[in-house]
């Protein structure tokens, strides 16, 4: 145990000596945090729309208002190429004889073009323009019967939409996946490339201790960044605790031990920086950041490729740091999280000190 | 002839043909090439979906009528909604929705036959579980479609729809969501690999200390740079094909514009990715600083770009900030490209910009080599 505590305080010493890897430890996840709690958004607001209007009267015209009332749409003059370059989003065509043909009862088309490239967003602004043109009508039609079904919708959780409170829980999963494992993977590494492992395999520290010192310094500056960024996230976002703050806490703690011991993994296996880098970013920010569930639910993944989320640990913190910061339904629905987080630790370490040992025999 | 033979023996030729052997015989250089793009694109493609399907979806039934069993077959026919099934009462229900284990909870009143009957409102109760506040938008839309064309039909009502609304959706007819991922995260991977490889190839010799040995030669510093970018260059010319390939073969993305102009405008990106990673060469000192470092740029680059989210629904200060991001302009030049069938005269203010970012980011970072060279 000593060893391994003093092993642990040279490690965090070695840290503290090297400014860019500090600095990657608390700007870079700082800055990680504030690109994707402010830029990301999914949904569009100011849509550009242009509107052509060969009909030209006091109903086609109010129609026009209605759409744009929704504030959802930007007018902008109506151009023939204006989709091809990128400057409208959607047009929409309003036929001749609009109001005459309304007035003898005959339905007329509004022709609208919608830009597909953003799949997303294209969906929303064909619902927008259905839902405001349905409305219109019911305003305007006289025999329209009483809504005899009324859904009473309740948002649960986020009734105004706020898009921070669901990007924000999910970014911690990100960042307190990403930063640490990598941190690890580059301290393990360095010891192999600069040599200083045969040190190591001199001394009588064993290989299990020497790993537990490494890890648990490497918890140590965890921590602290879990500190810094989930409590800079809280006062900028403003997206408070509503739960049993232990969840959090020991939620976080197995989060970022598995974290430390994934890095860890990668830096024993790979045979230079770069390689831990790479391995780590690509393999763990990949996979944390597009199957977790951080960007679109999981439940939006194609089928065979689904079965992956399920063993990404940052899936499983996601959907406890959600449950604390938006849901607030205590231990019931994530209680088995913190388990399968530690069960990840110790395999990565157990996996680790095989590959340690034989290596040690090896050379 | 002459001019080929002169090449074949120029000094600059013996370089090149050094570099390219230094490559080949680099193995991790090979596989940063070919499997982080592979897999990149790949895992984004597939996995990335805003498509809203299979919401989990349950009832409440407290009147049991036929009324009340013809409005949840309404919702369950569609391929939006799963249907898991009935619950007993609204306590676990609610439960349920709270907990996460349904996206939508539909509460039927036992006076649902009886106020439909009278002619009377009958309120049905929905929760929607608000945690992802995109999808809980959409399916809010569905839920009061669906519903308002069960009103139509219960009421006998001829509804003529007066006014239709024929939707069209220009370049990407049928909305799927890996032609508006994929073309970002071609560049992505040109950036990633671009960034990453051009500077470990510049860096290797100042770190190991040939660089040097380099020097004493009777080359030029402008020769021992340009020896190395254009095998560089070629490579990454490689990983464009590679990636073209891949978004034909598994995306089949249509390529509706000239691919000579796709091949050129790409290129024009490769020096910027190129300029940036000899720029990130000369800043730092060893090999271990430089993987670190880029990792520094390119998580800004990525998020400003608008690959992954919208560039139209940034805060303003965020969009200002994302036109300083090459690869933003490249982005809307390749999904333009590839999903429009537009020419390089609709391009001209995105080409103008990355020819500016080539030209200061490639003289910038030329003048610093050189003059740590000197």
């Amino acid at each position: 145990m000593k060893r391994i505590l003093a092993q642990c305080s040279k490690e965090l010493a070695q840290f503290q000596r090297d400014r860019l890897t500090v600095a990657l430890a608390f700007i870079l996840p700082l800055g990680m945090l504030l690109i994707y709690g402010f830029a990301i958004r999914l949904e569009i607001k100011n849509i550009n729309l242009s509107v052509r209007d060969f009909d030209n009267t006091s109903f086609s015209r109010s129609y026009i208002d209605r759409l744009y009332a929704t504030n959802q749409f930007v007018p902008v003059r109506y151009q023939p190429d204006g989709l091809d370059r990128g400057e409208v989003k959607a047009t929409l065509v309003i036929p001749p004889k609009f109001y005459k043909n309304f007035q003898s009862d005959i339905p007329s088309q509004v022709q609208v073009t919608v830009d597909g490239t953003d799949v997303n967003n294209a969906r929303v602004i064909q619902n927008s323009i259905k839902a405001t043109t349905q409305f219109f009508l019911q305003n305007v039609q006289k025999d329209i019967p009483q809504q005899k079904i009324q859904p009473d919708i309740r948002i649960w959780f986020n009734p105004g939409r706020k898009e921070s409170l669901y990007i924000v829980p999910g970014v911690y999963g990100v960042i307190l996946w990403v930063f640490p494992s990598m941190l690890a993977a580059i301290a393990m590494v360095r010891e192999k490339q600069d040599g200083t492992i045969v040190q190591v395999y001199a001394s009588d520290l064993t290989s299990v201790e020497w790993l537990l010192g490494k890890g648990l310094a490497y918890f140590l500056i965890a921590i602290g960044e879990a500190i810094v960024v989930i409590t800079l996230a809280t006062i900028i976002f403003q997206v408070p605790i509503v739960d049993n703050i232990l969840i959090l806490i020991i939620g976080t703690l197995t989060f970022l031990a598995s974290a430390v011991s994934f890095g860890l993994f990668f830096g024993v296996r790979s045979k230079n920086q770069t390689g831990a880098v790479q391995g780590t970013s690509i393999l763990g920010f990949l996979t944390a950041f597009l199957l977790s569930g951080f960007i679109y639910p999981v439940s939006n993944i194609p089928y065979p490729l689904s079965l992956l989320s399920n063993l990404v640990p940052a899936h499983y913190y996601i959907i406890l740091s959600r449950d604390v910061f938006v849901r607030g339904t205590g231990w019931t629905s994530v209680w088995y999280i913190p388990f399968i987080l530690i069960f990840v630790s110790c395999f990565f370490l157990f996996v680790c000190s095989r590959i340690l040992k034989n290596m040690q025999f090896s050379d | 002839m002459k001019l080929l033979s002169n090449l074949l023996n120029s000094r600059l030729f013996a370089l090149i043909l050094k570099e390219i052997r230094q490559i080949l015989r680099n193995k991790q250089l090979i596989f940063l090439l070919l499997f982080p793009p592979t897999m990149q694109l790949l895992l984004f493609g597939l996995a990335l979906s805003p498509d809203v399907k299979n919401l989990t979806l349950s009832v409440v039934d407290y009147n049991q009528t036929r009324e009340s069993w013809e409005l949840v077959s309404a919702l369950k026919e569609n391929d939006i909604f799963n249907f898991k099934g009935y619950q007993t009462d609204a306590e676990t229900l609610s439960q349920q929705v709270r907990q996460g284990n349904l996206a939508i909870g539909v509460i039927i009143p036992p006076d649902f036959q009886r106020k439909i009957n009278q002619d009377k409102t009958a309120e049905i109760q929905v929760f929607i579980d608000g945690i992802d506040a995109n999808t809980a938008g959409i399916a809010q839309g569905y839920i009061t479609q669906i519903i308002q064309q069960y009103n139509i039909k219960l009421a006998n009502f001829k509804d003529k729809q007066l006014i239709q609304t024929e939707v069209i959706f220009l370049y990407n007819q049928g909305l799927t969501s890996s032609w508006f991922f994929v073309p970002g995260v071609i560049g992505l991977v040109l950036t990633l690999t671009g960034i990453l490889i051009s500077a470990l190839t510049v860096i290797k010799e100042k770190d190991v200390g040939t660089l040097e040995q380099l020097l004493m030669t009777p080359a030029a510093a402008w020769e021992i740079l340009i020896a190395k970018i254009i095998p560089i260059f070629v490579l990454l010319l490689g990983d464009l094909l590679l990636a073209s390939t891949i978004g034909k073969v598994v995306f089949h993305l249509p390529f509706r514009g000239n691919f000579a102009v796709f091949v050129f405008l790409s290129s024009l990106y490769i020096f910027v990715c190129i300029g940036i990673g000899i720029l990130l060469a000369t800043l730092v000192k060893t090999q271990q600083q430089i993987s670190l470092i880029s990792f520094f740029f390119n998580v800004p680059i990525i998020q400003l770009s608008g690959a992954i989210a919208p560039t139209e629904s940034m805060p303003p200060f965020f969009k200002a900030l994302s036109f300083l991001d090459p690869l933003r302009h490249y982005i809307e030049i390749s999904r333009s490209l590839i999903l429009k069938d537009i020419g390089i005269e609709g391009l001209w203010r995105p080409t103008l910009a990355l020819v500016g970012f080539a030209v200061l980011l490639l003289s910038l970072s030329i003048s610093r080599f050189r003059r740590q060279l000197g």
